[in-house]
């Protein structure tokens, strides 16, 4: 089903898979530009703004479509008995991969940049997967509550907004005043995006710290959205 | 979710289904609320929004393994929404469903078909939703194009067919999932003259293979001719329950 929506996305498309490598890549070279030109000094910035961008990416798309994943399909939620948790699951899946493409353009931004690749990008499928776990979790709550909820798009959209300012995408953390740090450092997705950053940039191993608030807090994300999603699905057929 | 419902122990080795006292409701809203806001105002309102809508009440009877039972009934019985509960989609608001074995329900054929996708990609994305391995649609896939006699255009895009052929390929998509347990509302409307009756005799064939099917159909003769057992419903509300014959016409009687 993943390979199918797959399909779908790209086969009108004359340049098919290509665009999504492109779409990040042409992304990247007009920021690249922009950001050169504000921070003259220090190149290694833009690789921290494209890796946070990247970051960010996956998490506001894949929750943003993983949102409708329920509310678009409806022939599957009326016509037919699958388990419905395979709508949010093949959403996150291809988000997932469209984003691990997205990283496959970032690597040989690193050479240009003279940063290479760092041993410690083995530890990319690990973070991916923390990552996808609190994706899905998003993708069930919402989606569920979306069926009910049709202006929750709207408000998702919003949140989305604010998150991307409230997370370090476009600035370095040590910008942050000491005293809010460590309000700041709850934010997973912050923790996450710090993740990503030692792996690429800096070769570093993130800590154990980070590992566990990621792994908790996606965890528990499953677990509440698998919760509210088999109690919200009982009248899908109903509402959607 | 009933087709993962365990067995209890009440429940006879040969029977097949057994629905025990189902009710459903829909609610009837007097003003739809479907955001956030419109929640938010109607919770300070405090007054009921909606009225229910009894379509099933107290609905129950027993298929057995091998049986062919009809469901009739005017429109607005309550039949879809039945077959609807059965197949999974919908969920009864109180009683149980027992059912032992695999259900197929063919509610409505070529569900989840992408357009765009040609009819062999189609084949495999059917398959899985419609719960069959890839490597069963691996071996039966010929056997699916040659039922549905449409070997020609395996690799044409799934939006040029004509909608006779979209059924075809549907329907023979559907029959090779090997259900022990067949749901059929009306599908068999569908295609041309030689088309359905190639249908009826694979039906045929499956329910002499001691397969169980329930039947949805205003088609009187053909659930006279394929079931021994049925049910009248009438209103949400079982009417009667037993032979055919009588059953028939004890809905002659009602709406005459």
């Amino acid at each position: 089903m993943v390979i199918s929506d797959l399909k779908v996305k790209y086969a009108n498309s004359i340049l098919g898979f290509a665009w999504s490598m492109l779409n990040p890549l042409l992304m990247m070279i007009v920021l690249y530009f922009v950001f050169s030109n504000f921070y003259k000094e220090q190149t290694n910035l833009v690789i921290y703004i494209l890796t946070g961008l990247l970051v960010w990416r996956f998490f506001s798309i894949g929750t943003s479509t993983g949102l409708g994943s329920v509310v678009g399909k409806p022939s599957l939620v009326t016509k037919i008995y699958i388990p419905r948790e395979i709508l949010p699951l093949s959403n996150t899946l291809s988000a997932l991969i469209s984003s691990m493409l997205e990283f496959c353009v970032l690597v040989p931004l690193l050479f240009v940049f003279g940063v290479g690749l760092h041993p410690t990008v083995v530890l990319f499928p690990v973070l991916l997967t923390l990552f996808f776990l609190i994706v899905y979790g998003f993708g069930l709550i919402l989606s569920s509550l979306f069926v009910y909820f049709r202006d929750l798009n709207n408000i998702w959209d919003v949140v989305m907004q604010v998150g991307f300012f409230a997370c370090p995408v476009m600035y370095p953390l040590t910008q942050i005043p000491g005293k809010y740090l460590y309000f700041y450092e709850l934010n997973p997705i912050t923790r996450l995006m710090g993740m990503y950053r030692d792996i690429f940039i800096t070769g570093t191993i993130p800590g154990v710290m980070d590992f566990a608030i990621v792994l908790v807090f996606g965890i528990v994300l499953v677990i509440v959205g698998s919760v509210i999603f088999k109690k919200l699905q009982r009248r899908f057929a109903e509402e959607v | 979710m009933p087709l993962l419902m365990k067995e209890k122990p009440r429940m006879a080795m040969d029977d097949a289904i057994v629905v025990d006292s189902i009710s459903k409701y829909y609610r009837i809203p007097f003003e739809k609320k479907r955001t956030v806001y419109e929640n938010l105002v109607g919770m300070f309102g405090g007054n009921k929004s909606y009225e229910e809508f009894w379509a099933l009440k107290d609905v129950g009877f027993t298929v057995k393994h091998g049986e062919t039972f009809g469901v009739i009934g005017p429109n607005g019985s309550g039949k879809s929404t039945l077959l609807k509960i059965l197949a999974g989609v919908l969920y009864q608001d109180s009683g149980s469903i027992r059912v032992n074995g695999k259900i197929a329900p063919f509610l409505e054929l070529g569900v989840g078909f992408q357009q765009q996708l040609t009819a062999r990609e189609n084949i495999y994305l059917y398959g899985a939703i419609m719960g069959l391995a890839k490597r069963d649609v691996n071996r039966k896939y010929d056997e699916i194009l040659e039922f549905a006699e449409l070997k020609r255009f395996e690799d044409m895009k799934l939006k040029n067919f004509s909608s006779g052929m979209y059924v075809r390929l549907a329907f023979s998509i559907a029959i090779q999932t090997d259900p022990d347990i067949l749901l059929l509302d009306e599908v068999l409307s569908v295609g041309d003259e030689h088309f359905q009756k190639k249908c009826m005799d694979k039906i045929d064939e499956i329910r002499k293979n001691g397969k169980t099917i329930i039947f949805v159909s205003h088609a009187l003769p053909s659930v006279k001719s394929l079931c021994r057992k049925s049910l009248l419903l009438s209103g949400g509300k079982v009417v009667a329950i037993g032979d055919t014959e009588k059953v028939i016409d004890i809905y002659h009687s009602m709406s005459g």
